[in-house]
């Protein structure tokens, strides 16, 4: 979905829609839109923070004023320039973690925290803390074997892990902490920018806070401090202007911003969203990294421009650990990066070479928001997996998806009525082409308005998605935040009649364009409004849907046609007090939670569901799947796939893919196969077209084309046990799914970067072809003592070597680690539902060693009763000739008829004489077949035939 | 915990040995394949495995052969008896995967997922039913098609008549052409030269007229200028007319008259109308009649009204007087606010060519009707060739067998849905216009026939229509089907600006049961 709508075919559009759309789209046509966002020189704070100077930081720490806890600290931070303190609470946290809060000591008006279960899922559980020094410069205090110095004047944090620095905090200076002040009384009767601008420069009066905010105590100080030092204003703070939108600012500034430095890293990865690499660049010849929930059209490629979502997260990792930290604030956000090593190739440091190759790497990062508060986690690893981890206490983990939502999914703007729904769905059973879902856009619903159905175009869609659902089959409806302004539309007049709409500046419901013309947004930062919308997906309430009726939620960063960037106006008003500015960054992820709510809550919580969101915010992952947006149907967007779907699965968005084929644009046949081929290792796979392209779907491709892409797909469909068994382990421990190679090799620095190819879990290693008419590849195959099989040939690659590999056409090169066992099923189904109890096969690659191990979880692949103990969780083992399944979760049982079939173990050195089969006991031994391939190494063993939950044992003899 | 295991297979056992007198999944014409040994032969590749390995949920044949019954083998189809109705073949894929996909229901025998019901001999029936409508449908649409025959090659008949006839009359045409052409050539010849004739006279008295106007004018400025009637102008005289002030100093000098005089004392008649006057007839203004010059400008200007000379265009002449006229407005106007002497009128009667002799007006006359006679033979000749043209590219059109569809040219046919008129005229266009009015969008022009490689008349394809914003053109693929009337049943999108139509005609009508094949076809 998005933006590009030819405007004049919308039917039912009225005049002045149409003129809006279409000049719209006079801007739009012009390009990229690039012009409709901010550069950081057009947004007041941005260039604010950005001009701080290092070494110059006015913040003191006031050493008196400390406070000791058992698992905290408080102490005041003082601001020498403008006399204002700030408090500073420092807390220790179970999992090695930290936390920093810094936020105004008396604040006039309170600044905005985010409530404690919307992006936290929790509040952190406390760590006892230890005070260990305290002198007139600074305070060292420690948790386990890490310690914190805090630094007296200038204030500064110091991090060490084992007397390792790791994380150091204003270390340079960059601190700024805008406070609340009043704005002058006969400036704000004028309210004139041009007025302001003149008297912020030319009067002498220091502000009016400072009669009001008397620090208690140092007296003699504010003495010395009555007159203020040189005033902080600056001509945007109290108003400021973007194109033809100004934000009446009626707070004035607000923004606050702190540097962080990883001494001994050189390589930083997160912040999702961007369309840029897996590992973060320096921005010093850019504008910083930008956190800023927005619709853009048709977005660039390798730039820090903001897109739909935001996660403030960044891992700094080397070869002796990772660390990283959660920048806790929902606000606007920008994060500058500098590194000493890598801005060496922009600035050569003569000093640099003076002091030879002894330098030690170093990463700094500046982050500052719009409003809010400091508020920083730090986690300190020390590995990869104790990061993801940490990260998961904080914000929580994906749940376990029902099996169809990882299948592949069938999207177009738009399947036309519900003929075209039975006959895309005939066709994929036609050729034979496995799918789970299809799906609805915008075009589905009367004159967009959301829970409503296009009653000519789908007159039954109980009786379509019944159609659906006897193969196992969802269907996906649209449901977008705006709510058409129309007096009949229930929605609409229920949340507006309620008060549930988000206000303008002047308090009257906000108005804006997006889909159905003039919108208004329900206002999702309220519980209660959120509670009003999960009851909207009762089937009573939603006319047409039925339980296997899942929902998908665009437009909710969300997109106004009509406002500056495409957005909520800054100063629009929210239910809870606060502007939007405060809180932008979580708005699309209440929206989703909203919705997830009210599709659980039609089962009872019994079924699990779907929910696919364009915007994010960290804890999202909780709630729904996320994709990358509306990209662009050419091999670059296909390429920076990888990269995007990394960094969000790095920062907990595990459930995570980008549009297969790509949404604008009509792409050639050998793009979208490779699309596919590419697309079915993302975890959340599907396809997707613009309104304005010709159809793709697979069948509709020439027959080499389609044939490739049945055989990808069913590539997916034959590993979903693996996937499944991934996400299990993802819901118990926040590991990425789509993985970078560092995470699994921490050690091997030349993978740190590596983000044209992946490891799905441990256990697969891809790398995709993303390049036109590229028929050959060089694949890193990680691991100096690992060994790599390719999943097709079984051929063997030997770890910590590179090397180039042939993948004409139908070749996705597409490894399994030796060492491993992954359980796949192979008998191809039209949808995943329908292979529930087929049998299993157990590929098993031996490592060097010849061992192997793996892992299978399954359950009844839908409801929630595997949180009842209603699942098996089991490992098979292969060593000394022996291969056995053994319970590894003895919480869990599950009766299935799922069986084993067949076990094909690669890397066997010779054909064997014997094979046997005995049970947990001993008794019943039986004999099996076997057949050997003595070329590929590979021993087939015949029907095992035993059921999944069994225990047993296999003897080669 | 093995016994739950044996319990599968001795499930799978007895589906495979359900009453049947050959495993599950095959017809009863491969049965012979399957016959009780200890063996069994993998039909296709040959290998040889134990006979209770058929149909054991286990894939060993490469070829799927021994598992006719199960979903083991991928590549196996699976044989459904479907007694009541008609056999068919589905994916093995399909066996035991919770979908009742024959309809005896035996793809299911595992039972586990469901229950199907044998419901073969109703939608047999249905079917049936179903069949032996179409067939009507076929038989009677049939009856109009052959119509749809005659008429077509009817059509076809009578257009290759009338391009034989139209040729003829082409060729004719031409000869008679070429024949007033000479024709023409012959009368215009004398008319030219009678004219040219005419024209010259008229020419050489015009100029002859002018000299003498000339003259007259001389004397008259002449006898203004001698102002003592001495019959010489001398230099006196001509310093009393300030006109002659060269330098503009307020007086004119001496040398200033002198200059004018041509360096003599004075001048008698003959000398100042050859010497003076061409001089001085541009700046001398008359006291009398200050319009002397000026009128002899107007005399000028009006000889470029010479009619033109160039034959029968009589009106075009009468426009360009017209013409002419306008632009000098301001001139006239200023001449005759001035000149209260002269009347224009006939003057203008002087300036005009008189008639043509009647000698020479006969001429024109006779040419004049050969230039008609050549005209209407030209026009006729082209008409032939564009008539010809058109039956030539309506012959060239391919209307199906037997020109079944020739009928359709010339028809148009329209279908409303919620927003739009479609209008489908079959091979020329198809279009769209709002149902509220508004222009028509083209959705394409006559193209080609686009049906599959089994049947090429079954769809038409309209294209290079209107081009979509930052699309491509617009484009209609019709689809056949049989009906007792021409109809236009629907229309859809189903990609941005690539339409699909659906249309019934008696023409698509056939009374072998083609479609039904067709649909069993797709199947397997």
């Amino acid at each position: 979905m998005a933006m590009s709508i030819q405007c004049a075919l919308i039917s039912q559009i009225k005049m002045l829609q149409l003129l809006f759309c279409l000049s719209y789209f006079v801007i739009l046509s012009s390009a990229v839109s690039r012009e409709n966002f901010k550069t950081c020189e057009q947004s007041g704070f941005c260039k604010r923070n950005r001009a701080m100077q290092p070494g110059q930081s006015p913040y003191i720490a006031l050493i008196d004023s400390l406070q000791v806890q058992a698992n905290s600290l408080n102490i005041q931070l003082l601001n020498k320039n403008n006399n204002v303190r700030l408090k500073l609470e420092a807390y220790g946290l179970q999992d090695n973690m930290f936390r920093v809060k810094i936020n105004e000591l008396s604040p006039i008006k309170e600044r905005y925290e985010i409530p404690v279960g919307d992006s936290l899922i929790e509040e952190p559980r406390l760590h006892n803390i230890n005070l260990s020094q305290k002198d007139k410069d600074k305070i060292v205090f420690t948790m386990d074997s890490n310690k914190v110095v805090i630094s007296v004047e200038p204030f500064r944090m110091d991090i060490y892990s084992n007397d390792d620095p790791v994380i150091s905090i204003n270390a340079q200076g960059l601190m700024k902490f805008e406070h609340y002040r009043k704005k002058e009384s006969w400036l704000i009767n004028t309210g004139s920018s041009i007025f302001s601008w003149f008297t912020n420069h030319f009067r002498e009066a220091p502000p009016a806070e400072n009669e009001e905010e008397k620090p208690e105590g140092e007296e003699k100080k504010e003495e010395e401090n009555a007159v203020e030092t040189k005033t902080e204003e600056e001509p945007d703070m109290w108003e400021e202007t973007f194109k033809t939108f100004t934000d009446s600012k009626p707070h004035g500034p607000s923004s606050v911003g702190i540097d962080v430095s990883f001494p001994g890293f050189e390589d930083v990865y997160g912040i999702p969203e961007h369309a840029d690499t897996m590992a973060l660049k320096t921005t010093k010849t850019t504008d910083p990294y930008r956190l800023f929930n927005l619709d853009v059209f048709e977005y660039e490629l390798y730039n820090p421009m903001a897109l739909y979502g935001a996660v403030p997260l960044m891992y700094a990792h080397n070869e002796m650990r990772t660390v990283g930290i959660f920048w806790h604030n929902a606000a606007e956000t920008w994060i500058d990066i500098s590194s000493n090593t890598a801005d060496k190739s922009v600035f050569s440091h003569i000093a640099d070479f003076v002091k030879g190759n002894n330098e030690i790497p170093q990463t700094d990062t500046h982050w500052f928001s719009e409003s809010g508060v400091i508020d920083i986690f730090i986690l300190l690893g020390p590995t990869p997996s104790n990061v993801f981890k940490q990260y998961a206490r904080l914000t929580g983990t994906t749940p376990l998806p029902p099996l169809y939502s990882i299948a592949y999914h069938q999207c177009r703007w738009n399947y036309n009525d519900q003929d075209d729904v039975k006959s895309v769905d005939a066709n994929f059973d036609k050729y034979d082409i496995p799918y789970d879902v299809i799906w609805l856009d915008i075009e589905h619903t009367d004159g967009k308005k959301y829970f409503t159905w296009a009653h000519e175009k789908f007159p039954h869609p109980e009786e379509m998605i019944k159609n659906l659902s006897v193969k196992g089959r969802k269907l996906v409806t649209i449901v977008d935040p705006h709510l058409k302004r129309e007096d009949g539309y229930s929605v609409y007049t229920d949340a507006r009649d309620k008060g549930y709409l988000v206000k303008n500046k002047d308090g009257n419901d906000y108005d804006g364009w997006c889909w159905p013309g003039s919108s208004s947004w329900p206002d999702f930062t309220s519980a209660e409004v959120r509670e009003w919308w999960t009851s909207k997906f009762s089937l009573s309430e939603y006319k047409g849907s039925t339980p296997d009726l899942i929902v998908w939620n665009d437009m909710n960063e969300p997109s106004v046609f009509n406002g500056p960037e495409i957005t909520f106006h800054k100063d629009v008003k929210h239910m809870n007090g606060y502007e939007n500015r405060d809180l932008h960054n979580i708005y699309g992820l209440y929206v989703h939670q909203a919705t997830m709510d009210g599709l659980l809550r039609r089962s009872g919580g019994k079924e699990r569901s779907f929910v696919l969101t364009r915007a994010f915010f960290a804890g999202s992952q909780r709630h729904s799947a996320v994709w990358t947006g509306d990209n662009i149907g050419e091999w670059s967007h296909l390429k920076v796939s990888i990269p995007m779907i990394l960094s969000l699965n790095l920062a907990g968005i595990t459930f995570s893919g980008a549009d297969v084929g790509g949404f604008f644009k009509n792409p050639e046949h050998e793009l979208i196969t490779r699309w596919y081929q590419t697309g079915v290792f993302y975890p959340f796979l599907r396809a997707h077209a613009h309104l304005d392209t010709k159809r793709r779907e697979p069948y509709l491709l020439p027959e080499e084309h389609m044939n490739i892409i049945r055989e990808a797909l069913r590539l997916r469909y034959s590993l979903l046990p693996y996937w499944y068994t991934l996400f299990y382990q993802a819901e118990q421990d926040g590991l990425p799914i789509f993985r970078p190679l560092w995470v699994d090799y921490p050690k091997s620095k030349e993978v740190f970067r590596m983000d044209d190819q992946f490891l799905l879990g441990s256990s697969i290693l891809a790398k995709p072809i993303t390049d036109q008419g590229t028929t050959n590849t060089n694949v890193h195959f990680p691991g100096r003592h690992d060994i790599w099989y390719d999943i097709d040939t079984y051929e063997v690659y030997d770890g910590g070597v590179t090397k180039n590999v042939a993948a004409p056409l139908d070749k996705i090169p597409v490894y399994q680690k030796g060492g491993s066992i992954i359980p796949r099923k192979l008998r191809p189904r039209r949808s995943s539902s329908l292979m529930y109890q087929d049998p299993f096969t157990l590929i098993v690659c031996l490592d060097q060693q010849g061992n192997a191990k793996g892992e299978i979880y399954l359950d009844d692949y839908h409801t929630f009763q595997y949180r009842n103990g209603e699942y098996l969780h089991r490992e098979f083992t292969f060593n000394n000739n022996n291969l056995s399944s053994k319970n590894i979760d003895p919480k869990g049982q599950f009766n299935t008829r799922e069986w084993i079939e067949k076990i094909i173990i690669v890397g066997y050195p010779k054909n064997p004489l014997n094979i046997s089969i005995k049970n947990f006991s001993g008794e019943n031994s039986k004999r099996l077949a076997h057949k050997y391939n003595s070329e590929e190494k590979s021993l087939t063993i015949r029907k095992p035939g035993v059921n999944i939950a069994d225990v047993w044992t296999i003897t080669i003899e | 915990m093995l016994n739950s295991v044996f319990i599968v297979f001795t499930l799978l056992q007895l589906g495979s040995s359900d009453n049947l007198s050959h495993p599950r999944g095959i017809p009863a014409s491969k049965a012979s394949f399957y016959r009780p040994a200890e063996t069994f032969r993998c039909i296709q590749s040959g290998k040889t495995i134990p006979f209770e390995y058929i149909n054991d949920d286990y894939c060993d044949c490469e070829d799927g052969s021994d598992e006719p019954g199960t979903s083991a083998c991928p590549m196996m189809r699976y044989y459904c008896e479907n007694i009541g109705h008609k056999p068919e073949y589905i994916l093995s894929s399909r066996v035991n995967d919770g979908i009742c996909d024959c309809c005896d229901g035996s793809d299911e025998f595992e039972g586990e997922k469901i229950q199907c019901h044998n419901f073969c001999e109703e939608i047999g029936r249905k079917d049936r039913e179903e069949k032996e409508k179409e067939k009507k449908l076929q038989e009677e649409g049939s009856k109009i098609k052959l119509n749809y025959i005659q008429q077509g090659q009817k059509i076809r008949e009578e257009k290759k008549v009338r391009l034989n006839q139209v040729e003829k009359e082409k060729d004719e045409m031409a000869e008679i052409k070429t024949d007033l052409e000479n024709k023409k050539t012959e009368a215009e010849t004398p008319e030219k030269e009678a004219k040219e004739r005419h024209e010259k006279a008229w020419e050489e008295e015009k100029a002859k007229r002018k000299a003498e106007k000339e003259k007259q004018t001389a004397l008259i400025v002449f006898d203004e200028i001698d102002s003592n009637d001495d019959q010489h102008v001398e230099m006196g005289e001509i310093m009393a007319h300030s006109e002659f002030d060269i330098d503009a100093d307020g007086t004119v000098s001496h040398d200033e008259a002198k200059e004018y005089l041509e360096e003599l004392e004075k001048v008698g008649r003959d000398d100042f109308i050859e010497k003076i006057w061409p001089n001085i007839k541009e700046i001398f203004k008359s006291k009398k009649s200050d319009s002397v010059a000026k009128g002899d400008k107007d005399s000028q200007s009006t000889e470029e009204k010479v009619p033109d000379l160039t034959p029968n265009v009589a009106d075009d002449d009468e426009d360009d007087y017209d013409g002419d006229d306008d632009e000098e407005d301001v001139d006239k106007q200023r001449v005759s606010e001035i000149q209260d002497v002269e009347n224009k009128t006939p003057e203008e009667d002087e300036d005009k060519m008189p008639d043509y002799d009647e000698e020479t007006k006969q001429l024109i006359a006779a040419a004049d009707e050969a230039r008609n006679q050549f005209n209407d033979a030209d026009r006729k000749l082209r008409e032939a060739e564009t008539e010809m043209n058109n039956l030539k590219s309506f012959l060239d059109l391919d209307f199906g067998h037997q020109d079944v569809y020739a009928s359709l040219k010339g028809q148009c046919f329209e279908m409303t849905d919620r927003e739009y008129t479609y209008k489908l005229c079959p091979f020329d266009k198809a279009s769209q216009r709002p149902k509220s009015g508004g222009t028509e969008t083209s959705l394409g022009v006559w193209g080609h026939w686009s049906g599959d490689e089994t049947d090429k008349y079954s769809a038409m394809k309209y294209e290079k229509g209107q081009n979509c914003w930052n699309g491509p053109d617009r484009s209609v693929q019709v689809l056949l089907q049989c009906g007792m009337e021409n109809t236009l049943l629907s229309t859809s999108e189903p990609s941005r600006c690539e339409y699909q139509f659906e249309f019934a005609t008696p023409a698509y009508c056939s009374q072998e049961d083609s479609n039904a094949n067709k649909e069993t076809h797709d199947e397997l």
